[in-house]
């Protein structure tokens, strides 16, 4: 949160800075637009703090996030996002260009959609026993969005890289294409990820997945959110090779996605040990049920939330 | 014999106003040339390295000489500290630095219009941009190296001469 309020214009930090401390934790987003007020969500609820953005605000906000050389963020504004120190995730929006009738950037950036990133170290301890039998299981995580897939998936990485209890470490590798696993600034990790982890920063999964079976020889490989074909090959592939993988991809229930055409090679392999359902219904991270192999039961409704 | 020692301290002082002044006319040149060199880097490390002002402006600091460092020096500093604009940094470290340098207002025109573009635009348009200063920067360095042809040994001799005039008037 710190390194947030520091990067704001000093306008709106002063203004955030008034908020309550106990909230000040509790702080989802912060959502910055141009001739409106700064809105604040705090445990799923808006907030409107009487601040008004100007648009000099957002230049100096832009400036800062681009440490004043806008040209270093090219990648960045045409993809529409920013990670920052801290693993935070800025969303932009604004006035796009487009070359060729694809997204070349995005010129006047007038919204800003700080995601303040949480780690939740720990909520994936207790689902251990369930992923692992003498080695660590190719597990696909499945849920929709804003479930807590991603979270789940980054506690694994942590677990897997450290060891747990009698369990040893083991190599990991991530292959990051959105930077939400890792959260990297400059190819650092910004969050707790354990000692042995590799992650392959921005780089498109399918093609990812196959460098670092390469080059790097992960014992596990942490992807997240696959979803065509060429991420179902290579997921494939990479099991031929020995490795192992944690996956997620978005969607309600096991038995749902086996008819999704991108998929099917998958299940048609029988590649997944288990299949984790994430819901929302108790808040972001409750785990509805584990299911083997065959799709049999074994473990049904627990909240991970604490 | 006090009178000599006179005319003489007169004759070197005069002299080394002239000198003085035949330097700062080659000090120009120089000082045009070495800005040139930097923001050629600078232009290399935008391009190819994809490095932050910051970065770049602490890089170009430690490879170009003396007045010309310590605008760059400053320039970063006062980046690190945040919270002003990319213009305003350059305008001010430009304006603290100025009194050190053989720079004449041409040469400030064209520095302070390259800080406004500086930082705002992409790749190859700030690329535009460094070349376009480039192109200024030469026109002055030209009538730079101009006067310093026509001057520099006028100055020098002028000196010389002078401090002659006065003695000889004053004997």
């Amino acid at each position: 949160m710190k390194e947030i309020i520091e990067m704001l214009p000093e306008s709106i930090s002063n203004e955030i800075k008034k908020i309550h401390p106990a909230s000040l934790q509790r702080i989802e987003e912060i959502r910055i637009r141009v001739m409106k007020r700064v809105e604040v969500t705090i445990v799923g609820n808006p907030v409107f703090l009487s601040y008004v953005v100007t648009y000099d605000d957002s230049m100096n906000l832009l400036n800062e996030l681009s440490h004043y050389s806008i040209y270093t963020l090219e990648d960045e504004l045409k993809k529409g996002y920013i990670t920052v120190r801290g693993g935070h995730r800025v969303g932009l929006s604004g006035r796009v260009i487009t070359e060729n009738g694809r997204v070349k950037a995005i010129r006047d950036v007038t919204s800003f959609n700080i995601r303040i990133a949480k780690q939740k170290i720990g909520i994936a301890d207790k689902y251990v026993p369930f992923l692992y039998e003498q080695r660590w299981l190719n597990t696909l995580i499945i849920g929709p969005p804003q479930t807590g897939k991603t979270t789940m998936l980054r506690d694994f990485a942590r677990l897997i890289s450290s060891g747990y209890k009698e369990i040893d470490s083991k190599k990991v590798g991530i292959i990051d294409e959105r930077s939400e696993i890792a959260g990297c600034v400059k190819g650092v990790p910004q969050h707790q990820l354990g000692e042995r982890v590799d992650v392959l920063d921005a780089c498109p999964k399918a093609e990812g997945m196959m460098m670092m079976i390469r080059s790097m020889s992960p014992d596990v490989l942490v992807v997240d959110e696959i979803g065509t074909i060429e991420d179902a090959d290579s997921v494939l592939e990479a099991v031929h090779a020995g490795v192992q993988l944690f996956v997620t991809v978005h969607g309600y229930k096991m038995s749902e996605l086996r008819n999704r055409p991108s998929l099917k090679p998958l299940f048609d392999a029988n590649v997944f040990d288990r299949y984790m359902e994430l819901t929302r219904k108790e808040g972001p991270g409750t785990v509805q049920q584990i299911l083997n192999k065959s799709g049999q039961q074994l473990l049904t409704e627990r909240s991970v939330t604490t | 014999m006090i009178k000599w020692v006179g005319a003489i301290l007169i004759v070197i002082a005069t002299t080394w106003v002239g000198f003085e002044a035949a330097k700062h006319l080659s000090e120009r040149t120089r000082q045009i040339r070495q800005l040139k060199v930097a923001l050629q880097s600078l232009e290399a490390e935008i391009m190819y390295g994809h490095t932050s002002l910051i970065v770049a402006a602490q890089n170009i600091s430690k490879q170009t000489p003396k007045p010309l460092a310590w605008f760059f020096e400053q320039f970063a500093e006062k980046l690190l500290k945040g919270h002003t604009s990319v213009k305003v940094a350059w305008e001010e470290s430009l304006q603290d630095i100025w009194k050190f340098t053989a720079f004449k207002q041409g040469e400030y025109e064209v520095l302070k219009q390259f800080g406004e573009t500086l930082g705002q635009h992409d790749r190859i348009s700030q690329q535009k941009h460094i070349k376009l200063t480039l192109t200024h920067l030469e026109r002055e360095e030209a009538d730079a190296i101009d006067r310093q042809t026509r001057y520099e040994r006028m100055v020098r001799s002028l000196g010389v001469l002078t401090g002659v005039l006065l003695v000889i008037l004053l004997m």
